[in-house]
């Protein structure tokens, strides 16, 4: 039927110990998986087997990215529609590329980043009985999130790879910094009918600049920003609100240096929404709008 | 594809002008249109033209819901799947009613009319769609984003679920089963929240509630506030829902309507497990902090 909301991100980290210390222990993440090169991640709401899946390598940054379709068919549905867009796709079978995944189909988008879409992932539940569950499990660890939200990457040609998303894949553009010189600087999409499930700015190809976990709330932001202090790990903002999105965040790295963002708020769109415009002028508070200036780190620094 | 989301809800009020007072004045939303017999209103976040509509009448109660679906064809995809059913179906052409073109309507087995809806007059959100600010201001009262679920309820929940579930395509998030297995309660989704459309025991064409989503916790608590000040008879909260995880208030609107403002909840794809709840646990699964249910709330509604 279509393509519903990410479901995970592989990311490279040159210290597995390390690393899976700090998503189980610091970000509250559940390990459900274990290889000699690689631990399988899940939060504490998510039903499925992995959101996050760590591989070791000697590099940090993204390997590759899925999201979720509805139905099997939709994997032939897209993967048809990507051979007619002059894109070589390759078909897995369950379990193929890694213990509990389902189904899938990979392909490099035109910004030279790996998709994939998935089918079927091994169902391994919640931390929640599903008989009168209380709304919460106690004694989470770290900021628990109860699930991934989403990611943004770096792409040369912004523009063209936001018209492939809309185009091939049936994303849609929710809001955009669109440069003086009328080409688009950032742009943010959803399939969920959320604020954005994915979003690109300027940048290199195949970058990663962060993935986002949703949390309940501000206060949620701000326990989140407690424990990253307390943990030593690095602060990169303050917690603020995004013009863009109008989603309250913040975000800090992971040891080895990925980029993580705690999000809460935005709104609900409706498919037939007009998408927002950000003026260049104004890109700072699109950003960050308490701020209102362009943060150069920020848009500098990525993996 | 299918239904999207709740459009309007449309009651019956015995004092038009008291009714959208409280509406526009303590609820915080925003007159669209007005004609001979009704208040047509919106929440400030929301594009489409009402997603309430004040109906004069002798008596309260809700005389449609109305849901938004997706594409312009779902509406004969849906309306044989209901002729299927056996149940008639009527065409209500553009223009006869205020704010939207064609669509169909229908009785369902909780003796519920529904209406469902694609094409909606426009009229835009607050916010301006070049450099908007994330908020508004000058909106008064509690003033939430958008409108967000419906409860009714129905003498036969399990009869009325299965006509939502196979003939219109929700999807059932939760369950409140007797001791004997037989539903008494069901939460249904098609917008990927806990729930779009609820249904609980008792009379046929009987509505419970209907909610406005709010930001978060912090706005339930304002939203107590504003109640309080504004003299609003508060029914239960602040406090948190087991079913759907959501935090509450109710209170009844100067006729007698029930409201919800409501946050929370979790995100269900559609092959969500359901969750079961029993019976002797209805008090936590409706009022999770008191776990016991108090009369008004299981008796009352319009």
């Amino acid at each position: 039927m279509s393509i519903l909301r990410l479901s995970h991100v592989e990311v490279r980290v040159p210290d597995l110990e390390l690393a899976t210390a700090y998503y189980c222990e610091v970000v509250g993440m559940i390990e459900t998986a274990r290889e000699s090169e690689r631990v399988f991640l899940k939060c504490w709401d998510e039903h499925q087997h992995h959101s996050v899946v760590l591989t070791w390598a000697p590099t940090h940054g993204l390997n590759h990215f899925g999201f979720k379709v509805t139905d099997l068919e939709d994997l032939d549905l897209y993967a048809a529609r990507l051979k007619e867009a002059g894109i070589d796709v390759t078909r897995h079978a369950p379990d193929e590329w890694a213990p509990g995944h389902g189904s899938s189909i990979r392909f490099t988008l035109p910004s030279g980043h790996t998709m994939e879409l998935v089918h079927g992932m091994q169902q391994v539940g919640n931390l929640l009985p599903l008989t009168n569950p209380p709304p919460k499990p106690l004694n989470l660890v770290g900021i628990a999130p109860p699930r991934i939200d989403h990611l943004f990457l770096t792409a040369e040609d912004v523009g063209a790879m936001t018209d492939f998303l809309v185009d091939v894949l049936d994303f849609r553009v929710t809001e955009q910094v669109v440069g003086d010189d009328g080409f688009q600087i950032a742009t943010w999409l959803e399939v969920s009918h959320a604020s954005h499930d994915i979003a690109l700015v300027t940048g290199p190809n195949g970058g990663l600049h962060h993935f986002a976990w949703a949390v309940e709330d501000w206060t949620a932001i701000r326990d989140a920003a407690d424990i990253c202090a307390y943990h030593g790990v690095r602060i990169e903002t303050n917690p603020t609100r995004h013009g863009a999105t109008r989603g309250h965040c913040l975000y800090f790295f992971d040891p080895v240096g990925n980029r993580n963002e705690v999000f809460t708020g935005g709104y609900w769109v409706d498919p037939d929404n007009e998408p927002t415009l950000w003026t260049e002028a104004e890109m700072g508070r699109a950003l960050f709008w308490y701020d209102g200036v362009v943060n150069q780190r920020f848009l500098t620094v990525h993996t | 594809m299918g239904i999207l989301r709740l459009g309007h809800v449309d009651v019956t009020v015995t004092d038009l002008d008291l009714a959208t007072a409280y509406y526009t004045e303590v609820m915080g939303m925003i007159v669209t249109e007005r004609d001979a017999d009704s208040v047509y209103l919106k929440c400030w976040d929301e594009v489409d033209h009402h997603s309430l509509r004040l109906v004069y009448a002798p008596r309260i109660g809700m005389e449609l819901m109305s849901f938004k679906v997706e594409h312009e064809d779902d509406l004969s995809d849906l309306e044989n799947a209901v002729n299927r059913y056996g149940f008639p179906v009527q065409r209500i052409s553009g223009g006869e009613s205020v704010g939207q073109g064609e669509s169909i309507r229908f009785a369902t087995p909780s003796g519920h009319t529904m209406e469902l809806v694609h094409d909606i007059e426009k009229v835009g959100g607050l916010l301006p769609k070049v450099n908007p600010a994330p908020f508004v201001t000058g909106v008064p009262g509690i003033a939430p984003p958008r409108m967000d679920h419906l409860l009714v309820t129905a003498e036969e929940v399990g009869e009325a679920t299965t006509f939502y579930t196979n003939v219109l395509g929700f999807r059932v998030t939760e369950q409140l089963l007797d001791g004997n297995g037989h539903q008494i309660g069901t939460w249904m989704e098609r917008s990927f929240s806990p729930h779009d459309l609820a249904v609980v025991a008792g009379p046929n064409g009987g509505l419970h509630h209907f909610a406005f989503w709010l930001d978060d916790w912090e706005a339930v608590r304002k939203a107590a506030d504003t109640l309080a000040y504004n003299g609003i008879q508060i029914d239960v909260g602040p406090t948190r829902h087991g079913v759907t995880r959501g935090s509450t208030i109710y209170f009844f609107d100067p006729l007698g309507t029930r409201n919800e403002v409501f946050t929370g909840g979790y995100r269900p794809d559609p092959d969500f497990p359901t969750i079961t709840w029993t019976e002797d646990n209805i008090g936590r699964a409706v009022f999770y902090y008191e776990g016991e249910l108090n009369d008004r709330f299981m008796k009352v509604h319009t």
